[in-house]
């Protein structure tokens, strides 16, 4: 009796094992004010993982913030929200969110209008306070540590501060805010619309198309505020008419809510379920003395284990939130049994210590076991790549252990010395009695339903195996997703947000395509002498054979220098190209440049010919020649004079002064030299791929620099048609305008309409788009959807297309955004969770190899455990449920769990096949006793998980769900499928049976 | 004691000059010395723009500037680097009083001149962390000012906008050498008087008997970006002529930029 030494112990010394255990729990319990949340689903992957570290490089790179996305809905007026008082709303709030500020009290206070406003976002609920004080959570704060807005003001995107491009009086260009101030007419109203749909930065990311939505995206300097400042913009709009809506959604605020529900969520489930275990017992036993033990063995277990992971050091992750629901089921189930059985056997004893005893050395060895792979099932997490996964699973495992160590000590201790003999007496007494309706009625059942397993154990197993083949269907259409908005209930804001925003917008979904140079340094040097030498024969071939041939013979001579004998120093070559073509220029283009430099400084105003003669016969550095074909030139158009005349002259000189070689080397040194996207070709490309994902029905719009360079050469280059211009006309004009929608034709014309950008009235905001050296680019994604699954595909839509159509540069992409990491977090879990599965399936089949001492045993007991995670995953796969983080977590542990049942079966089928000799009288006496607890452990836990059913969270919704199936299926597995299985194989089941040594 | 004090008393006296000037003089002239030395002007300058991670772009450009009446200037930027934006060139006039200015844009690699139409003063200059207000001067009648400090070197003048909302800042400071009356430093404080914005002049010469800023540096604190203006080759009184800042010399840029 070795091993009993510790209830021996326990039953000697029960104060001691109290005062142990009071000390103890209380030590953890002392861990819990150091307690600090996490509920970011970005920790779902360590801190040093690649697409973490390129996420966070993006975001640095391009000055990239998470956003809190507040949208405005106004279906009612027929301009939607293009109406002045909506507007002015918009325009109010924003100017609040721009000037948030701590009052001198610590409060957050804004101002609008001259009008300032200090508001308090604690919520009203009494409930609510207490548990934002337990959590520490303070609904004000919107400050950083030195007192900062939350918010970054000046990356508020909002129809106040962000930059519209506009033609103004007198073909001028006009640079403002798209609403500097709100407008005051509905005609106002309507050019404020109509600016935001020209321009496709804003269109259907700002403003929806359909005109009846605009969104407002604030940058906060850290994903934790979201939650709070989504709270302030729900403050500040309270007020608001019916007709104007308000959503907020972004994945910031979806994964900083959750994380305050969940708070919310762990403060009630867990007690509820606490509840609903001890009504459970208490319907059982009848006994309020007996049934305090194990309640208070499961929250002696709940805190030393969240103590033991806060006093660790580790956050509360919304995984660690589902501990406490978890063990408490979990824990008590050893005891269960232990008092089930106590229970039954008292009367036989009369003698606590020998009762005591008698049970634990008859459930010693099933319940090391099933508490052994219970742990093994948790512990098993701890292969999975995911921190939170891992940490949840060893401190689960580690619960699980202390749990069954409190069964042997705390239990036995407890039953010594609160559990008096005349309460016992009393139950032995009213025994019978006291199992009342419901036992016998379970009990009848159980029996039927054992003759049932050993008669028709043919059509059992039958059944059993069109159960598997159909969930192995199942399993082969299992759609691995996750989205974390959707771990919202339907009804939920932000689901709702979620809904309507993206029935309007391009999506509210963001992910980041960065692309880049795969090597530096672009073209090589022969392709850089080539395109040189067309430019050059393109542009002088025809006015200037001879002088083109002597320039290309010198770019051919400075190739072969360069190209073959030397690294490729563009630069250096092209300063001495440019000192051969001032050669070839000659004099006559200089003497060009003399001419028309002296004809500019002339004075315009009473200009005339004869002026103009006189001027440019004093001028220096002027052959005879050039004069004179200057002034046969103008000859042809008579009667100039003033501004006209000057204007004609000098187009004149510069038809000669344009062909010169120096300066063609000069605008080609800007080309050759340009960055990768200041390059027409790659730009161009980019256009195109956008243009492209603008079909994908996954991909709600995309957004480039590209679009930004179209919009700004439009509004630069765009002539109005005059006044009195015919309709065949302004058509002309219209096509001319539209034609510049689109990327310049040289790299220099895209560096200065980009030059124009940088210096745009929203500061750099050019720079979230493109490199400030104009090296990488940025593709912002909006997607309609978050889930996984979607990103996914829109990543492959993407490698396919770049594959298809190869860009002018080799390019290496990279994708980054909180939808993107939600995908690879996903993937690694599923893998993780596979490994996981198998590496706990093998541990614990060697387990039961050890114990069993019988490989037909331990196969036996695989099976119920084998079919049912086989059914909940091909009900899964067919009910068309996702395959996302709390399922995939449930996988682990349901291998844990049922085994259980098994172990317990199989343990006593072998002991009453020996004792009553048969295994037909075995099989009949298996549906008494064993069976009860057996099912009694099966409801306790099931019915422990039901509390999570009502939770507003899916997650925990899906736990609580699929938990109590798994119950059922395995408690269902063992009861048929295992005697079934027996029957069938009696003869090699017990025949081949080692004999055992016996334990007592 | 007291007879330590009647010792110091004259000397006291002696060491002040006859009359401080008020702050309305102090003003006048600082923004004088400091936008409209000479009748005319020309600087060369070197802008570099730092990023927050500590990256940079280099633009050099010639700035002409030419002095009208009653405080109207015109101002010539020719963009020499880089590359890809050489040739582009500005022309701005500046009005006496309330009126407008004029702007217009010549992008050469898009054979385009374009009339920009007055904006918002306080909007970047080409991208970099000075507005076009710091290169142009800000207009004396828009803020009160009052000395909030004399020092051994400066007069420290606190500027108070009078239409707090159309502008970013709640006031901002200005040291200014009670020497030259070139102002040294400038520092603007947000709606929550939170230091957000510096302009500073880092290096000071006398040129042609104007003392002249020859570097100066503009920061803004929130985003983590500086900007450097290194000035050389500054002349003045060249003898500008008023047809330099007109449209057509942005098509074919004047003698004296080159």
């Amino acid at each position: 009796m070795k091993k009993l030494w510790l209830t021996q112990f326990s039953l000697r010394h029960p104060k001691a094992v109290m005062a142990v255990t009071l000390i103890v729990a209380l030590v953890m319990a002392a861990q819990f004010p150091k307690v600090r949340f996490d509920n970011d689903p970005e920790n779902m992957l360590a801190k040093d993982e690649p697409v973490r570290v390129f996420h966070n490089r993006v975001k640095e790179q391009f000055a990239l913030y998470d956003f809190v996305i507040a949208g405005v809905v106004n279906e009612q007026d027929p301009d939607g929200i293009f109406n002045p008082e909506t507007l002015q709303r918009v325009h109010t709030l924003t100017e609040q969110l721009l000037s948030l500020r701590r009052s001198p009290d610590g409060l957050p206070q804004v101002q609008a209008g001259g009008e300032s406003r200090t508001v308090d976002l604690r919520p009203k609920s009494l409930y609510r306070r207490v548990l934002n004080f337990v959590f520490r959570h303070d609904a004000n704060r919107l400050f950083t540590s030195d007192g900062d807005s939350a918010i970054i003001a000046r990356e508020v995107i909002a129809p106040s501060v962000v930059d519209n491009l506009k033609q103004a009086e007198l073909g001028s260009l006009k640079q403002e805010y798209l609403m500097p101030v709100p407008p005051t007419t509905r005609a106002e109203a309507l050019v404020i619309r109509d600016d935001a749909m020209g321009n496709p930065l804003y269109k259907g990311t700002l403003v929806s198309e359909d005109g009846k939505a605009v969104c407002l995206y604030i940058p906060i300097k850290d994903k934790t505020f979201s939650y709070n400042v989504a709270a302030l913009v729900q403050e500040l709009t309270k007020d608001w008419p019916a007709q104007d809506r308000l959503f907020i959604t972004g994945l910031p605020v979806a994964e900083d809510t959750f994380g305050v529900e969940m708070l919310v969520q762990m403060a009630t489930s867990a007690p509820i379920a606490g509840l609903a275990v001890f009504l459970l017992l208490l319907l059982f036993f009848r006994r309020l003395s007996l049934i305090v033990a194990p309640m208070v063995l499961a929250v002696t277990t709940i805190v030393c284990t969240m103590g033991l992971l806060i006093g660790l050091g580790f956050d509360v992750h919304i995984m660690s939130s589902m501990i406490a629901i978890f063990l408490m089921p979990i824990s008590v189930a050893d005891s269960v049994h232990i008092l089930s059985e106590f229970f039954d056997v008292y009367h036989r004893f009369d003698d606590k210590r020998k009762a005591v005893e008698h049970v634990i050395g008859h459930l010693f060895m099933p319940m090391l076991y099933t508490s052994l792979t219970t742990v093994a099932g948790f512990a098993s997490l701890a292969t999975t790549p995911i921190p939170p996964v891992t940490v949840f699973g060893l401190h689960v495992a580690f619960g699980v252990a202390l749990a069954w160590v409190l069964t042997m000590t705390f239990v036995p201790a407890y039953i010594m010395l609160f559990v008096p003999k005349r309460t016992l007496d009393r139950i032995t007494a009213t025994r019978n009695e006291a199992e009342g309706e419901h036992s016998t009625a379970m009990t009848r059942s159980l029996e039927w339903l054992g003759r049932f397993s050993y008669l028709r154990w043919r059509a059992i197993l039958l059944v059993t195996l069109g159960v598997v083949a159909i969930s192995v269907y199942g399993i082969t259409r299992i759609n691995v997703n996750d989205n974390p908005v959707r771990w919202f209930t339907s009804n939920h804001p932000i689901r709702v947000a979620d809904r309507v925003l993206n029935e309007h917008f391009g999506g509210t979904y963001t992910a980041y395509l960065t692309l880049e140079a795969a090597q530096v340094g672009g073209n090589d040097c022969a392709t850089k002498a080539a395109h040189l030498a067309a430019a050059a024969q393109a542009r002088f071939g025809e006015a200037m054979p001879e002088a083109t041939r002597e320039f290309l013979a010198e770019l051919d001579s400075l190739k072969q220098l360069y190209c073959n004998v030397r690294t490729c120093d563009t630069k250096d070559c092209l300063v001495r190209l440019a000192a051969a073509a001032e050669r070839i220029d000659g004099k006559a283009t200089k003497a060009w440049n003399a001419l028309a430099d002296g004809i500019n400084y002339l004075d315009p105003d009473g200009l005339t010919m004869a002026k103009l003669t006189d001027a440019v016969g004093k001028l220096d550095g002027v052959g005879q020649a050039e004069k004179q074909t200057l002034f046969a030139r103008l000859a042809k158009t008579p009667n100039l004079a003033g501004s006209d005349l000057q204007d004609k002259a000098l187009a004149i000189c510069d038809e000669f002064t344009s062909l010169s070689f120096r300066q063609f080397v000069s605008e080609q040194e800007a080309e050759l030299t340009a960055p990768l996207f200041k390059q027409p070709a790659m730009l161009r490309w980019v256009n195109e791929f956008q243009a492209y994902l603008a079909q994908d029905s996954l991909v709600g719009k995309t957004s480039s620099a590209v679009d930004a360079l179209k919009k700004a050469s439009y509004e630069l280059n765009y002539v109005a048609p005059p006044a009195d211009a015919s309709p065949a006309e302004i058509q002309e004009y219209e096509t001319r305008n539209r034609s510049h929608y689109s990327v310049p034709d040289t790299a220099r014309a895209c560096g200065q309409v980009f030059t124009q950008l940088e210096g745009m009235k929203k500061k750099d905001s050019l720079f979230h788009l493109v490199t400030r050296d104009y090296q990488q680019l940025n593709v912002w994604f909006q997607l309609k959807s978050g889930d996984n699954r979607n990103m996914e595909q829109v990543v492959q839509t993407v490698a396919d297309y770049v594959k298809a159509n190869p860009p002018p540069v080799k390019l290496v992409d990279g994708w980054a955004g909180l939808t993107y990491i939600n995908v690879v977090w996903q993937k690694k879990m599923v893998w993780g969770m596979l490994r996981s599965l198998s590496s706990s399936a093998a541990i614990v089949f060697v387990m039961m190899l050890v114990l069993f001492r019988s490989f037909l045993f331990g196969l036996l007991s695989m099976i119920p455990l084998s079919v049912t995670i086989a059914f909940i995953y091909g009900l899964i796969g067919i009910g068309g449920k996702d395959y996302d983080m709390p399922v995939a977590v449930l996988s682990s542990l349901t291998l844990g769990l049922s085994v259980d049942f098994a172990i317990h079966f199989l343990e006593r089928a072998r002991e009453y096949q020996k004792r009553f000799g048969s295994w037909a009288a075995a099989a009949a006496q298996m549906f008494k006793e064993p069976a009860t607890a057996i099912s009694r452990n099966a409801i306790t836990i099931a019915v422990g998980f039901t509390p999570l059913l009502v939770a507003p969270l899916v997650p925990y919704k899906t736990v609580g769900f699929f938990l109590a199936s798994i119950m059922a299926v395995s408690w269902l597995g063992t009861l048929f499928i295992l005697p079934a299985l027996i029957t069938g194989l009696e003869r090699y089941v017990f025949s081949r049976q080692p004999k055992e040594s016996e334990d007592e | 004691m007291n007879s330590r004090l009647a010792f110091l008393l004259p000397l006291l006296a002696l060491a002040l000059p006859a009359a401080e000037p008020t702050v309305d003089e102090i003003v006048q002239k600082a923004n004088q010395v400091s936008y409209y030395a000479g009748k005319d002007g020309r600087a060369e300058v070197e802008m570099t723009i730092k990023d927050d991670k500590g990256g940079t772009r280099v633009r050099k450009f010639v700035i002409l500037r030419l002095n009208g009446e009653d405080g109207a200037q015109k101002f010539y930027v020719y963009f020499k680097e880089p590359a890809d934006v050489r040739s582009m060139a500005y022309l701005v006039w500046k009005y006496a009083g309330d009126k407008d200015d004029d702007r217009w844009l010549w992008l050469p690699a898009l054979n385009l001149k374009k009339r920009i139409a007055p904006g918002d003063k306080r909007t970047s200059f080409v991208g970099s962390d000075f507005l076009y207000e710091d290169v142009s001067g800000r207009n004396l009648a828009e803020d009160t000012h009052e000395l909030k400090e004399t020092t051994d070197q400066f007069y420290v003048i606190r500027n108070t906008p009078k239409k707090p909302d159309t502008v970013e800042f709640s006031y901002f400071l200005v040291w200014i050498d009670r020497e030259t009356f070139l102002p040294r430093k400038a520092e603007y404080y947000d709606k929550n008087d939170k230091l957000y914005r510096t302009v500073e002049a880092t290096k000071v010469e006398t040129i042609q008997g104007y003392p002249t800023v020859v570097e100066s540096v503009a920061s803004d604190l929130r985003a983590g970006t500086s900007t450097t203006n290194a000035f050389s080759g500054v002349e003045y009184d060249l003898g500008l002529n008023d047809n330099i800042f007109t449209e057509r010399f942005l098509r074919r840029p004047p003698r004296e930029i080159r």
